[in-house]
């Protein structure tokens, strides 16, 4: 049963109302089952599971990304650094 | 040079980071907070950043600017917290040794890094607040095993 310490950022953060969360995962969890987890654990933050992506040691991970004890998770909503003027 | 700070960003440092004596240009980018966004007026701006990924990630999209264009040096600042309106958000400047391909390489390394690099910005109004949800950044594709 891995555990995997999360991270949160904008309005995903302000949603959960905490920067970081310790999930305890299945033996064999993946980033798509965390994604369904989280849906499940926070109703609140469904409407923005499809947008979501996963970063594990500061790389973009796949669903198939097999989770391990202690990782370190990084949810990342729709990024938006800049100003407005290109998009 | 590569820089997320909470402090007002200052393009001479990076300039100086960039240019080399083979260099004949630099273009620089200003990313500039602006008082309005869709018929809204805005307030002021809130950025939040991963801030060792987000390194990462303008390190990684320098590293694809040198690949497509003939550039000498690239280097990127963002600022983070809160942000004034007229301030400065990003800051990207490219050198080369000829002007037309520091433009090119410095509009693609301002797009990309609004695609892949993980910093958000909140608006702030008189009568609400919203995250701004931009680029959904690539993922690799899936595999059986990982």
């Amino acid at each position: 049963m891995p555990t995997v310490s999360l991270r949160l950022y904008a309005g995903l953060k302000d949603m959960v109302g905490a920067r970081d969360l310790d999930l305890r995962l299945p033996e064999g969890a993946t980033v798509g089952h965390l994604r369904e987890r989280l849906g499940d654990e926070y109703p609140a933050v469904r409407a923005m599971l499809s947008v979501l992506v996963f970063a594990v040691d500061e790389e973009y991970v796949p669903s198939s990304h097999l989770l391990r004890e202690g990782d370190h998770v990084a949810l990342i909503p729709p990024v938006s650094g800049g100003s407005r003027c290109s998009s | 040079m590569f820089v997320l700070t909470g402090d007002p960003l200052d393009p001479g440092p990076l300039v100086a980071a960039v240019r080399t004596d083979d260099v004949g240009a630099v273009a620089l980018f200003f990313g500039v907070v602006r008082n309005e966004n869709l018929g809204r007026a805005v307030r002021y701006l809130e950025y939040d950043a991963y801030p060792e990924m987000a390194i990462t990630k303008m390190k990684e999209v320098a590293g694809e600017v040198r690949a497509k264009f003939p550039v000498t040096g690239v280097g990127a600042m963002h600022r983070v917290g809160r942000l004034e309106i007229g301030e400065t958000s990003l800051l990207v400047a490219v050198a080369s040794p000829h002007r037309v391909e520091a433009f090119a390489a410095c509009h693609y390394a301002v797009d990309r890094i609004k695609q892949i690099v993980p910093i958000w910005k909140k608006e702030v109004w008189e009568d609400g607040e919203e995250w701004i949800e931009g680029n959904v950044p690539d993922v690799p594709p899936d595999s059986s095993r990982s």
